[in-house]
């Protein structure tokens, strides 16, 4: 025997040293769950090598098991509106038509961003993008919502470092890999010192018959890994994401190293060989590296398999055989080929100046069984490693008492929009999305910021056409606002919902799909488990009412140092579908003299709003979102949209109508004379900053007002009328805002020229 | 794609390696244009797999081409001078057309075929980094100052065109002061960044701090063109950011489609 193994003398172990042995090997795991394995190794008759020890860490880490997560996920996500999924694996399929489906999937890459922010921001974009080549799609956008700290916390990188790294990772990634960042958001606020949120997504493209499967159900199916080397970056990442971040500077080599340049050959070369045809299944490597993935397209077939870890081409040659079998290192693909089509996969590999190799291959029965130079390492059931144990940990659900504090009215309101403005959360993001490529594949149809050149404004969707052949378009937009999770982590997931699902609508699109990227705190702790499960279950009842299935995610637990955590927030990616982007719709305004309508109702409900929260003032309880009315609504904009009668269009989110009114003006230069008088008899403060949920701001054709309020029911309210270089909103003759567009873009561009 | 009904279009190459990543709405332009498109490898021209005697225009696309981590479009430049130079030069005396957009642009620089003034594929110019220092992606102004170059002829001498960017390095210098007035005297400044009114002003009107607001070059003889600008990824008006406020124009196609009607009079 040589010594690039070792056994662990398991068996004769106390509980004190088993627990001491997680810890040496960094496992992860509990002394429960490891008298589980020392059970299951006692059954055996013998004891484990330290691959076998390493597997299991792998398999059970919170990461990779959900194990927290899943029973919660089961009861409430999952199978909801599901009869519109197409497909679910390492991201979620929806149909658009009968030939072409969308992949789509979000996915959080906080734990290694709080350390490194660079390499966790760059390489949690590599992560994502594999997962939709695992579908066999080609990835068509990335977007990213990202939140970060303002103070610095001692012994902690400083919010400003971390924040510069995550731009720059996701900048250097994206636009070097040539996929357009097209769509997010950024967050500021202390709920992210020193937990930074980076929450990655994409989307892509594929044809409905060449989807990519994900498990191996025969013998015989030969197995390649191909694109990068495997090395000792991001050894024991899933453990470390599977736990609370103890201090800034711990754990780097953690954190994988990003190589986009090996990434866009890699997307190539694979959907080069699906489209032929020559791939059986397809899974990338991400978390838990190949012990992972290996295990999992196996075990979902039912296979057993064996892999000859010496096969696997590496960075550095004096790996030990755990360490190849749980390196985490990027850029990695895993195929199952059939064995007559291995020599044409290798040759596709090699025209594109991949790496690759045959690894192993899928044999009868449950066992995966790994040979290092001969000799056995591993030799466990598959049955035993994938099923690690799923708890439902204690949770205590707590109501709040909300404070509200009244602030003083004012006679006049200008001061209050230009400091919305100008607040880092609604002012310009083009400092960081400028940098990222939103052009390139040159199917952009609606970018982040639209407008005339050179004054543009925000956008609510990112459109993207799928061919040169039709005029089919997806749209892509996100929801979320750690304000209202903050203060309410029920009604916050159920108003991120409505934010994504609007936002598509406003863009004149049919949302058809969500992905879900959940991030919370220690699920060991009751009332953060609570937070967690009222999540789940705002983000289930609102999509079921919808219609809209969630049909990917990702849940990030464990964001929390010390004392603080962050509350439990989901950012929502959400999808949508254009018959014909040449109706796509965007927010600034495109005329002079039209008439503007409010779509809803604005209510006094300030908890987490802007209003509030820039006079420093408790607002109450947030906003509610009802999804029988938000969908009442959508179908009645989408329907004016397509009779043509909307010219342009924006939802109202932060800072209520008149901030969405402002923005409008931004990217056209044309002002707004509105009229509140007879619209609004208690304070106008509250109608014009409310952020009540399921509003829009439409601007529609001149002389169609009967037609257009006949369409919407009643839940129009005509505000004034588009025109002049001046945002003007009256009542009863007094003035409450008069701002030049000027001043409004100028303020809302500050720092960015 | 079969050949047979296609045999007579014009032939072009867009040409690929890692990290090159514009190829495929390259592609789609120049099939769109009418021309007979194929992406290809380099690696296919450097193991004399396929030649480029075969085709009537090659396309460098944009990119990282290598991942730009010496100089943009350094490797894939000293790649091709290394193995098939000779082959691109007689492409060139044959009037031929080469365009290349962005990193497409620096690895003609890198080349030598982009400004060649002294003929002997030199390095004469470079694309350094923006002014801003930091990389810049959105639509600018251009003013077109040559139509002669066929990419360029179905444009009216100064025609305001609007086209996206997407670039770190992009501020085009010649090695001298000579070199900038030959560029200018023989007539080669193909495209210059304007603000609306179609001034030549600064930042961020010239989005990187080009000399004289350069955005394009032609060769002297005008068959190869070399700019920052992506007309490929706005062949129709619906990928031009700016559509929805009732702009009519589709630019992009107009390089393509000049190009290919050259081709098709000529060849």
């Amino acid at each position: 025997m040589t010594d690039s193994f070792k056994v662990i003398k398991l068996r004769e172990l106390s509980l004190g040293q088993l627990k001491k042995i997680s810890r040496d090997l960094a496992l992860g795991l509990s002394v429960q769950e490891m008298a589980r394995i020392q059970s299951y190794f006692k059954n055996l008759g013998r004891d484990p090598t330290d691959v076998e020890l390493q597997a299991i860490g792998q398999a059970w880490s919170e990461h990779c098991g959900y194990k927290s997560s899943k029973i919660y996920l089961k009861k409430y996500i999952f199978g909801l509106n599901s009869e519109k999924i197409y497909s679910q694996g390492d991201a979620g399929v929806v149909l658009l038509d009968d030939e072409y489906a969308v992949a789509l999937k979000m996915e959080s890459h906080n734990h290694p961003s709080a350390i490194e922010p660079y390499g966790g921001a760059s390489t949690g974009v590599g992560g994502i993008l594999r997962d939709i080549l695992s579908m066999g799609a080609q990835p068509v956008a990335v977007t990213d919502v990202l939140y970060f700290g303002i103070r610095k916390y001692k012994n902690y990188p400083s919010p400003e470092f971390i924040k510069s790294g995550v731009i720059s990772g996701i900048r250097d990634y994206g636009n070097r890999v040539g996929i357009p960042t097209v769509s997010g958001g950024i967050y500021y606020s202390d709920m992210f010192s020193p937990n930074v949120l980076v929450n990655v997504g994409c989307v892509g493209i594929l044809k409905k018959d060449k989807i990519a499967k994900q498990s191996i159900d025969k013998k015989g199916i030969k197995l390649i890994i191909a694109g990068g080397k495997t090395g000792r970056d991001g050894i024991h990442g899933v453990n470390m994401a599977s736990a609370n971040l103890d201090s800034g500077s711990a754990n780097l080599s953690t954190v994988q190293l990003g190589n986009p340049i090996i990434k866009e050959p890699l997307i190539h070369a694979v959907l080069e060989a699906n489209e032929s045809g020559l791939i059986y299944s397809l899974k990338d490597l991400g978390g838990g590296g190949l012990s992972s993935v290996v295990g999992e397209m196996l075990y979902a077939g039912g296979m057993g398999g064996v892999v000859y870890l010496d096969k696997v081409p590496l960075k550095e040659n004096d790996m030990l055989p755990w360490e190849i079998w749980i390196s985490e290192s990027q850029e990695r693909m895993l195929l199952g080929v059939e064995e007559k089509n291995v020599p044409q996969v290798l040759e596709i590999m090699n025209d594109w100046d991949v790496t690759s190799a045959v690894i192993g291959e899928s044999v009868e029965g449950s066992k995966l069984t790994l040979y290092y130079k001969g000799e056995v390492v591993m030799d466990l059931d598959l049955d035993f490693v994938t099923s690690p144990p799923l708890y439902q940990r204690a949770n205590r659900i707590t109501y709040k008492e909300y404070k509200f504090d009244i602030p003083k009215e004012r006679e006049n309101y200008d001061g209050i929009l230009l400091k919305m403005l100008s607040d880092p959360n609604i002012a310009s993001k083009e400092y960081a999305v400028r940098q990222y490529d939103h052009t390139v594949r040159g199917n952009t149809v609606i970018p982040p910021f639209t407008g005339i050149i050179g004054k543009e404004g925000p956008s609510d969707a990112s459109v993207i056409k799928i061919n040169w052949e039709n005029y089919t378009a997806i749209s892509i937009a996100h929801g979320s606002n750690p304000f209202y999770s903050q203060i309410d982590p029920y009604m916050g997931a159920r108003n991120a919902v409505d934010e994504a699902y609007r936002n598509l609508v406003s863009a004149n699109s049919i949302p058809i799909a969500f992905s879900d990227c959940l991030n919370s705190g220690n699920p060991e702790r009751p009332e953060r488990m609570g937070e967690f499960i009222s999540m789940i279950k705002g983000l289930s009842d609102e999509a079921r009412e919808l219609g809209v299935p969630f049909v990917s995610g990702n849940v990030s637990l464990y964001n929390e140092t010390g004392l603080k955590s962050i509350p439990s927030i989901p950012t929502i990616l959400a999808v949508g579908k254009l018959k014909d982007y040449r109706k796509a719709i965007t927010p600034d305004f495109k005329g002079v003299g039209n008439p503007i309508y409010l779509i809803g109702k604005p209510e006094i409900e300030f908890g987490g709003s802007l209003y509030f929260r820039i006079q420093r003032k408790n607002g109450g309880r947030v906003p509610y979102s009802n999804p029988k009315v938000l969908y009442d609504r959508s179908e009645r904009v989408l329907k004016a949209m397509d009779l043509g009668l909307v010219l342009s269009s924006h939802d109202v989110s932060e800072g209520g109508l008149a901030l969405a009114i402002a923005e409008m003006t931004i990217g056209s230069d044309i002002g707004a004379e509105i009229d509140l008088t007879g619209l609004t008899f208690g304070r106008p403060d509250f109608f014009m900053f409310s952020e009540s949920q399921s509003m829009f701001i439409v601007e529609i054709q001149k002389g169609k007002e009967n037609e257009f309020e006949r369409e919407m029911g009643g839940s129009s309210i005509k505000l004034g009328y588009t025109g002049g270089q001046i945002l003007n909103i009256k009542l009863n003759g007094r003035t409450l805002i008069n701002l030049y567009n000027d001043q409004i873009r100028s303020k809302w561009k500050e720092g960015y020229t | 794609m079969e050949g047979g009904v296609y045999l007579n279009l014009p032939k072009v190459a867009v040409l690929t390696m890692e990290g090159t990543n514009n190829e495929e709405e390259a592609f789609q332009s120049w099939r769109g244009a009418g021309a007979n498109a194929e992406i290809i490898h380099i690696k296919k021209l450097e193991n004399k797999i396929r030649k480029l005697e075969e085709f009537d225009a090659i396309f460098f696309p944009g990119g990282f081409s290598a991942g730009d981590y010496v100089r943009a479009g350094a490797i894939m430049a000293s790649r091709l001078r290394a193995t098939v130079m000779r082959d691109i030069e007689n492409f060139v005396d044959a009037g031929k057309l080469i365009m290349g957009s962005c990193n497409g642009f620096q690895v003609l620089i890198e080349l030598g075929l982009i400004p060649n003034i002294g003929g002997d594929y030199e390095r004469e110019a470079a694309l350094a980094t923006n002014l801003s220092n930091r990389f810049e992606a959105r639509t600018v102004y251009l003013k077109i100052t040559n139509n002669t170059c066929p990419f360029l002829r179905k444009f009216r001498i100064n025609q305001i065109i609007r086209l996206p960017i997407a670039h770190f390095e992009g501020r085009f210098i010649p090695a001298n002061e000579d070199l900038l007035e030959e560029i200018s005297n023989n007539n080669m400044i193909g495209l210059k960044y304007v603000d609306p009114y179609g001034k030549e002003v600064g930042y961020p009107w010239n989005p990187n701090g080009s000399v004289l607001n350069i955005a394009g070059v032609c060769s002297k003889s005008g068959n190869v063109l070399g700019l920052m600008p992506h007309p490929e990824r706005v062949f129709n008006k619906y990928t031009q950011s700016d559509w929805p406020r009732g702009n009519e124009e589709d630019y992009g196609q107009l390089f393509f489609k000049g190009a290919v009607d050259y081709l098709n009079e000529k060849f």
